[in-house]
């Protein structure tokens, strides 16, 4: 039966595709059967098993905003995710308060997913409630105003549009925000 | 044996009146066309090089900021230019391997056109910002069915001639590209269409898209470019490969295991950890596939080298070989989780990414066009010096880039893994290194140019060369 | 730390024994064959060599008579 696969191109065929679809069913359509938080939408009402909070669909604006973020390619220089590391932890987290691991059931609404491979400007998964929309405005219009030294570029069309920069900004405070994961509850509008 | 004797040097068919078997329009097509889109893309990758050292260039234009200009290039240079290329040598080989003429010329000029189509409409609708958000299946899409009709239309032509073969037992090449063709089709099914299912979002859209892309390159890119090379190092050294077994365990390894890993992408991620760690154990697998096939053509060069003196087309292959053995290291290594704790996400995944796509898959694909545009042409190469300074600035510009990237890219990850370092300190101090990263992109650019000039001045000065030879 | 999937490691841990039974099966398989035998390494020879006519185009696209 192995002799022959070199010379009889349908037996190769079906060779090459059946391996080809072991590993290929096992690792996308297995998953999400195995693993339910890939679907259930985060939800905890008890502080015993870690930040309590309930993931909220998003609103039209919101979801507008979230277009704006896919449309500008923001993800090819921002990650989304809070990984099991410690620099992850501190790094996402905000005046002295770690923040929480990113899970898999914080995303579930997300239509594009946005975890992103390269970290050119700092990770977002927290950034909701971080700084307000004043700031949010002066920094799409020049981030070096801001942040001497950013390399982000600036985005005027966005700043200068007051229902897309709205849109982006209320997008942005969704990020990681369904966990109440800030003692004080600080987070900024 | 003249014939064989004359057949290792670039100069070969227009001394030899070989009698025309091949018609090798589509050749022409694909390739031609690839080579200019890799000059065309190659100013866009540029540019976003040029962001990264002065990120106001061109900044406050929405049409060309860098996040619409990034899946341009990446897009453009590996459909535009590779896929094409690759696709344009394979209407070379499959005839040729299998003693039979290509099933339609005719069908291949469509699917060239069509392909022509697909790049300019991608190159508006991502600058317009229209993308798909889904990285590699950045294309929106109306232009992802195109993809998919000019794939099957590729599919029957290469599989039809296969089918007409005069030999039965076929050569590694041509299971590499049977392989390619199989593959590709579902793995851009499910990155560009099974990530749009309703009800696909968040992680398990993100483990569809990681899926796809990367088997982009290990189940598309890779096998086309190795069975290009399977191919072309025999033919440019004129030696018989060292050994038909050792591919055929390079390729069955490949087949199963390369499509596992996807999941190494989310290491330390909001992913399950039985699913990284099937992707981290297959990661180091992918070892198997990659030494058979780099022992394989290392073997075949035995008491060979010398022939790398003065032959463009080895020298691409030979250093594209090196390139797969290092970046196909470089791989499974930050597959660990305590080496990705440092890399991933830094300059590092750029320069292992270039150099498995530049340095290794598009040296593969520039030695075929090198070897084939003069023989499909009828004539000779219009200057071998500047094939040689094209080869030296993409290996020279190549190595900058990419060392310059890892050395970064380490060092960004050990700042970022000390979190009282502002977040911002580890951005400038990475300047430095991405202004090599843009002279070094000066020089591939320059060798890019020089590519296109050879060539073009090959395709186009073989009708007066054939004019002299018949006046005089 | 106290994971959400940790019981599922279980599960690839299962996969690997299989895939590796799976390996040495087609491994012995193939000896047996003599799939990994002396006879196997024509292709690579005949490569080098371009036909020197093809046959000529079959109407229908029936197939071509086949050499071994």
């Amino acid at each position: 039966m192995l002799h022959k696969t070199d010379s009889n191109a349908i037996l190769f065929v079906g060779a090459a595709l059946g391996l080809f679809f072991i590993g290929g069913l096992l690792t996308t359509v297995a998953p999400p059967l195995i693993d339910k938080s890939w679907n259930k939408p985060f939800e905890n009402t008890d502080p015993s098993k870690g930040p309590t909070g309930k993931l909220v669909a998003y609103t039209d604006q919101e979801m507008r905003g979230y277009r704006i973020y896919i449309r500008e390619g923001c993800k090819y220089c921002h990650t989304q995710q809070t990984r099991t590391l410690a620099s992850d932890v501190a790094r996402s987290g905000w005046k002295g308060v770690p923040s929480p691991v990113s899970t898999p059931d914080e995303f579930v609404y997300d239509y594009r997913q946005t975890f992103g491979t390269k970290r050119t400007g700092p990770d977002l998964s927290r950034i909701g409630g971080k700084y307000n929309k004043e700031w949010h405005r002066a920094h799409f219009r020049n981030p070096r105003d801001l942040v001497p030294g950013s390399i982000m570029p600036p985005f005027p069309w966005i700043a200068n549009n007051p229902d897309e920069l709205d849109a982006l900004v209320a997008y942005l405070q969704t990020r990681g925000r369904a966990k109440d994961w800030r003692p004080d509850n600080d987070y900024e509008k | 044996m003249a014939t064989n004797a004359i057949r290792g040097s670039m100069a070969a068919p227009a001394a030899v009146a070989t009698p025309e078997i091949h018609s090798d329009t589509t050749v022409k097509w694909f390739v031609l066309g690839a080579v200019g889109y890799f000059a065309i893309v190659g100013i866009i990758a540029l540019i976003i090089a040029a962001k990264f050292v002065w990120p106001d260039f061109l900044g406050s234009i929405s049409y060309f900021t860098y996040g619409r200009m990034r899946p341009l290039h990446v897009n453009g240079m590996l459909f535009g230019w590779l896929l094409a290329a690759d696709m344009g040598l394979a209407y070379y080989i499959v005839p040729r391997l299998c003693g039979v003429r290509l099933w339609s010329e005719k069908l291949g000029v469509a699917t060239s056109v069509l392909w022509n189509i697909i790049i300019l409409s991608a190159i508006v609708t991502l600058l317009g910002g229209y993308q798909k958000g889904i990285e590699y299946g950045d294309l929106p899409t109306p232009v992802a069915v195109l993809v998919v009709i000019a794939w099957v239309m590729f599919g029957i032509n290469i599989f039809a001639t296969i089918a007409r073969r005069k030999y039965n037992q076929m050569y590694v090449s041509t299971w590499y590209l049977m392989g390619t063709i199989l593959w590709t089709a579902f793995v851009y099914l499910t990155g560009n269409f099974a990530t749009l299912l309703p009800g696909v979002t968040g992680v398990n859209q993100a483990n569809l898209t990681w899926m796809y892309t990367h088997n982009a390159v290990g189940l598309i890119f890779t096998p086309a470019g190795l069975a290009i090379a399977y191919y072309f190092i025999p033919r440019a050294s004129n030696t018989p490969l060292y050994s038909h077994k050792l591919s055929m365990i390079g390729f069955w390894s490949l087949a199963f295991v390369y499509v596992w890993t996807g999941a190494h992408h989310m290491l330390h991620g909001p992913i399950s950890q039985w699913l990284q760690t099937i992707a981290i154990v297959f990661s180091i697998l992918l070892l198997i596939p990659v030494w058979a096939v780099v022992y394989n053509f290392i073997a075949t060069m035995k008491g060979q080298w010398h022939q790398l003196n003065d032959n463009v087309s080895l020298k691409f292959l030979m250093s594209g070989t090196i390139f797969y053995l290092l970046t196909c290291f470089q791989g499974p290594m930050h597959s660990l989780r305590s080496v990705n704790a440092i890399v991933s996400k830094t300059d590092w995944i750029p320069g292992h990414a270039h150099m498995a796509v530049l340095g290794t898959f598009s040296f593969m694909a520039m030695a075929g066009v090198y070897y084939v545009v003069p023989r499909i042409f009828h004539t000779t190469l219009h200057s071998e010096a500047v094939a040689n300074w094209s080869f030296w600035l993409f290996l020279i510009g190549g190595l900058g880039m990419f060392t310059a990237l890892w050395l970064g890219g380490f060092w960004q990850g050990w700042q970022w893994n000390n979190p009282s370092i502002p977040f911002i300190d580890t951005v400038v101090a990475l300047k430095p290194v991405w202004m090599v990263r843009f002279f070094s992109g000066i020089m591939i650019f320059s060798g890019i140019v020089l590519f296109l000039y050879n060539i073009m001045s090959t395709a186009l000065g073989a009708g007066q060369a054939k004019a002299e030879l018949a006046r005089s | 730390m106290t994971d959400y999937t940790w019981q599922s490691v279980y599960f690839s841990y299962l996969l690997f024994a299989v895939l590796a039974g799976g390996a040495v099966f087609f491994f012995i398989r193939s000896v047996k064959d003599g799939y990994l035998g002396p006879n196997s390494e024509g292709p690579k020879y005949r490569m080098l060599e371009d036909d020197p006519e093809l046959d000529p185009p079959q109407p229908n696209g029936a197939t071509a008579p086949r050499r071994p």
